[in-house]
């Protein structure tokens, strides 16, 4: 029942040490009281059970799960996990021989990584005809990406910014998600406060948010709100007055083209739709512009703590302690809100190898169905089909439940997602070409889920295998339908 | 005594065998699929539908005899074709099955319903309805506490479809501490183990292994949540298959509306006789910022054509006089329509009540379109008021325990 590696509790460390720089144990994290907070908040959030019953849990768990990290090659595939779609063995070998350091420049520096080999395989999407590609087509598209590409921290973030700065095509046309999707891939890394004024014409975001038609005495809400509440601050830093004057700011953009907006690509600032009269925003009066607005807001310590958090709690954990928010946001705040250096940081701390981390994530189903794939292998036409079948998962790329993106964690996780994911590896397993010669449970444990299973799913593996020695893809099926592989 | 083959290959899911029985398959499910719903003590079912994105009630309950409602929407005003209630309000032209439940006394509509000091965050004021607080945040939904209540005293089958959403995700509104089942499709709901050689129907006996040894050793919550959602999945997928081939709609519902086919499915489920108690359907679209007419007008024919099909289908099954139907939306929209031919969030809206247990007409007062707040309508009935009403009125659960706090009773059902 045990994991196999416990290992003895990490080294021990000084008082003097930020916290943000020491190995954090459960038990430690239990002791203080904002992150027992942080636990019992997850805790709620799952309707299966009662508090107690899993605060105990935790405790428990604490001495099994202490040592999680110390050994490179765990380390090194809860980086791969984290910051791409995991690691064939051999990157994760290749990893394990580094050092921290080193892991995170090899993840974060991709700018000098070649993306050849995928750009030479993917499709191409037409974006010249009056409609441009389908969704299936650029769903199927992003997800190969995702699978093939030797950048996968460029992915990651891409995924990040599609579950932030929202848009979807229950509005937006796929032309106009495609402009987007590279817009964050080119500005995976970027200062924010650049993000923000592209996205703000960005046409996929004038037409989700109604940016489009926000004229001149006409003014329209939408994004000026969601800016704020979704993308920025948070709700409880601004009024409704702000909402109003903030849209008057960000009128005179608009999208160029026909009747059909949702196949426009192309963003024009119309010097006559543009409300030149003084606004007041946040006590500031001025003839302020949407990229005056964008300035004011990224530099609030609002925006510096939502943003770090949010990206703490993508790669590490949920409901990260204060201390590492006010770490992560005076980082972001020095560098001139450049996301990168925020994102370098996160790879650099002790928290993000802690035993806390250590599959504290439950793998979306972008992350599952592109590991599977890496897993498993897939065509052309695999690709289109992983795609529609991330839907009942509860994932459709480019289709967000709303403009709040999906809300993740263990939400992910119900009755009808979880025989969805089982049933998808079954099949991806099923279709998948067949390496040779065939990996043996230990291999597939250890490149799939660290070989830190229960005895109960390694003698399970055991006995598959030898009752059923040349059910290979019977094997990989069932090491992709572990509880251990569900997680990240 | 069924083999595994057999099971399949009647299309179930097997019941698992030896010491790998969860002893949560021992009982629950065939006894749930066995009952009837006479069977059960307070067999009454409520289903929600859930307007999401802020519907504009004005353009829903018409206020159009109102000079204030013609000026305050030039572009999106409907001139023609109101299906008048009296000589002030009148339903869209697009609700004409919802004018025929009227007409035969089994709709109920509650006017300007709201709540104080109105959220005009989608996410707020949802999370505000959901838990019923105006604190929103993350604790168990307002039915989901109903469905604690049931389990607490012993009135309930206590099985996964006792609450069932439509749709990938569980809604906050049944967040509980019993489980609830996300349904796409019946089909779809099973686990596809038997392989293309059609060999080895065995596989689920050692993956419910992993899931039951992760539970106490895995981390948490996520462990324990693995393995108590595998174990409802199957639970839920054998009861429910083994209802499939038996449910025929008396009712055609429309083709091509995601709305018809959510309520199709919850239909479904309820005439299988297993026991659902709650149910939940999602409609969106409604945050109608430009343009609004055309997308609106669509929405509530979708809306009304897959509720007439509905109900239809439940009362040829006998379960017209068991089921309620409500519809909630986050907020209504501004009054004074935007520059783009569209709303921008509002306050309060109509909420409407649908079935044999209404009594039909008109409840609380219509919001005064020349007082507002600015440029909100001002609610005249709590959302908490509704809730409590059906709450007590109609499930027969103790309202003020479960709302934590005791709010107007309207009577809007029959006893």
């Amino acid at each position: 029942m045990n994991m196999d590696d416990a290992a003895p509790a990490a080294s021990p460390t000084t008082r003097s040490t930020p916290i943000w720089r020491r190995p954090v144990s459960r038990r430690a994290v239990l002791a203080t009281g904002a992150a027992g907070a942080g636990a019992a908040a997850l805790a709620v959030l799952w309707k299966g059970n009662d508090l107690s019953q899993i605060l105990n849990r935790v405790q428990d768990l604490t001495r099994a799960n202490q040592g999680a990290l110390s050994d490179p090659r765990v380390r090194a595939g809860h980086l791969l996990r984290r910051a791409g779609f995991g690691g064939t063995a051999t990157e994760i070998d290749r990893f394990a021989a580094m050092t921290t350091t080193a892991m995170t420049q090899a993840a974060l520096d991709y700018q000098q990584t070649s993306n050849a080999a995928l750009d030479g395989q993917l499709p191409a999407l037409d974006l010249t005809s009056a409609k441009g590609p389908n969704a299936g087509a650029i769903q199927a598209w992003w997800l190969q990406r995702m699978v093939q590409t030797a950048r996968p921290l460029e992915e990651k973030m891409t995924l990040f910014w599609h579950g932030l700065l929202t848009s979807g095509l229950d509005k937006a046309g796929p032309a106009q998600m495609y402009v987007q999707n590279e817009l964050f891939r080119k500005m995976a890394l970027a200062n924010f406060d650049d993000l923000l004024k592209a996205v703000s014409k960005d046409p996929a975001m004038m037409v989700y948010l109604d940016t489009e038609t926000n004229r001149k005495g006409k003014p329209n809400e939408n994004y000026a709100r969601e800016l704020m509440e979704l993308f920025t601050t948070g709700i409880g830093h601004y009024t409704e007055d702000d909402v109003r004057e903030s849209a008057r700011s960000f009128t005179g953009w608009t999208l160029q083209g026909g009747p059909q907006l949702r196949y426009t690509t192309q963003a024009a600032f119309i010097p006559r739709f543009f409300d030149s009269g003084q606004k007041t925003f946040m006590g500031k009066t001025g003839n302020f512009t949407g990229d005056d607005i964008v300035e004011m807001l990224v530099p609030l310590r609002a925006t510096a703590e939502r943003l770090s958090g949010r990206l703490f709690s993508f790669f590490a954990y949920p409901n990260p302690e204060p201390e590492i928010v006010r770490h992560l946001a005076d980082t972001f705040q020095q560098s001139h809100y450049n996301v990168g250096t925020v994102v370098r940081e996160i790879f650099s701390l002790d928290a993000f190898y802690s035993a806390k981390a250590y599959r504290a994530l439950v793998k979306s189903p972008a992350e599952l169905t592109a590991q599977i794939l890496r897993a498993t292998g897939a065509d052309a036409r695999g690709f289109l089909a992983a795609a529609n079948a991330m839907a009942p998962m509860g994932q459709l790329l480019f289709y967000p439940p709303n403009v709040a993106g999906w809300p993740g964690g263990t939400s992910w996780i119900n009755s009808s997602t979880l025989l969805n994911r089982i049933n998808f590896a079954n099949a991806a397993a099923r279709r998948g070409a067949a390496s040779s010669p065939a990996p043996t449970v230990d291999q597939l444990t250890a490149n799939l889920i660290d070989g830190k299973v229960t005895s109960d799913t390694r003698d399970g593996l055991h006995a598959f295998a030898a009752v059923h020695p040349d059910d290979h893809a019977g094997l990989l099926f069932m090491a992709l339908a572990t509880p251990e592989f569900q997680l990240n | 005594m069924f083999s595994r083959r057999d099971f399949m290959k009647q299309g179930l899911v097997p019941v698992f065998a030896g010491s790998a029985v969860p002893s949560i398959f021992a009982n629950g499910v065939a006894a749930a699929a066995a009952d009837s719903p006479h069977a059960i003590p307070n067999g009454r079912i409520l289903v929600l539908v859930q307007l999401a994105g802020g519907n504009d009630g004005l353009n829903t309950l018409i206020p159009f005899q109102d000079g204030a409602y013609h000026d305050a929407r030039p572009t999106l005003r409907q001139d023609t074709g109101v299906l008048t209630l009296n000589n002030q309000l009148g339903l869209h032209p697009n609700l004409k099955g919802l004018k025929a439940s009227w007409d035969a006394g089994q709709l109920a509509i509650v006017q300007g319903v709201g709540y104080p000091s109105p959220n005009l965050s989608h996410f707020a004021s949802m999370s505000i309805w959901e838990t019923a607080s105006v604190q929103g945040g993350i604790g168990d939904g307002w039915l989901g506490r109903y469905l604690n209540y049931l389990d607490q005293v012993g009135e309930s089958p206590n099985h996964a479809l006792e609450g069932v959403s439509a749709g990938s995700l569980v809604p906050p509104e049944l967040r509980s501490k019993t489980p609830v089942t996300a349904l796409q499709s019946l089909s779809a709901f099973r686990l596809q183990a038997v392989n293309e050689h059609g060999t080895q129907v065995d596989e689920e006996n050692p993956i419910m292994k992993f899931y039951g040894g992760f539970k106490t050793s895995g981390p948490a919550p996520f462990g324990a949540l693995l393995d108590t959602t595998l174990q409802e999945a199957l639970l839920a997928s054998h009861a429910l298959q083994a209802t499939d081939a038996t449910y025929q709609a008396k009712a055609t519902y429309p083709a091509k509306s995601p709305i018809a086919s959510s309520l199709k499915l919850v239909a479904e489920t309820i005439v299988s006789g297993l026991g659902v108690r709650v149910a939940h359907v999602t409609l969106g679209g409604f945050d109608n910022h430009a343009r609004e007419k055309p997308v609106h007008d669509k929405l509530l024919l979708d809306l009304d054509q897959a509720l007439a099909a509905f109900m239809q289908d439940l009362t040829g099954h006998g379960y017209g006089d068991k089921v309620l139907v409500m519809t909630w939306s986050e907020f209504g929209r501004r009054v004074k329509e935007n520059g783009s031919a569209g709303t921008d969030h509002g306050t309060a809206a109509p909420m409407f009540l649908l079935g044999a247990p209404v009594k039909g007409g008109l409840y609380g007062e219509q919001p005064s379109l020349n007082a507002l707040d600015n440029g909100n309508l001002k609610f005249t009935t709590d959302f908490r008021s509704v809730y409590a009403s059906v709450l007590q009125g109609y499930l027969n659960a103790p309202a003020s325990e479960l709302l934590g706090g005791s709010y107007e009773i309207l009577p809007l059902l029959k006893a």
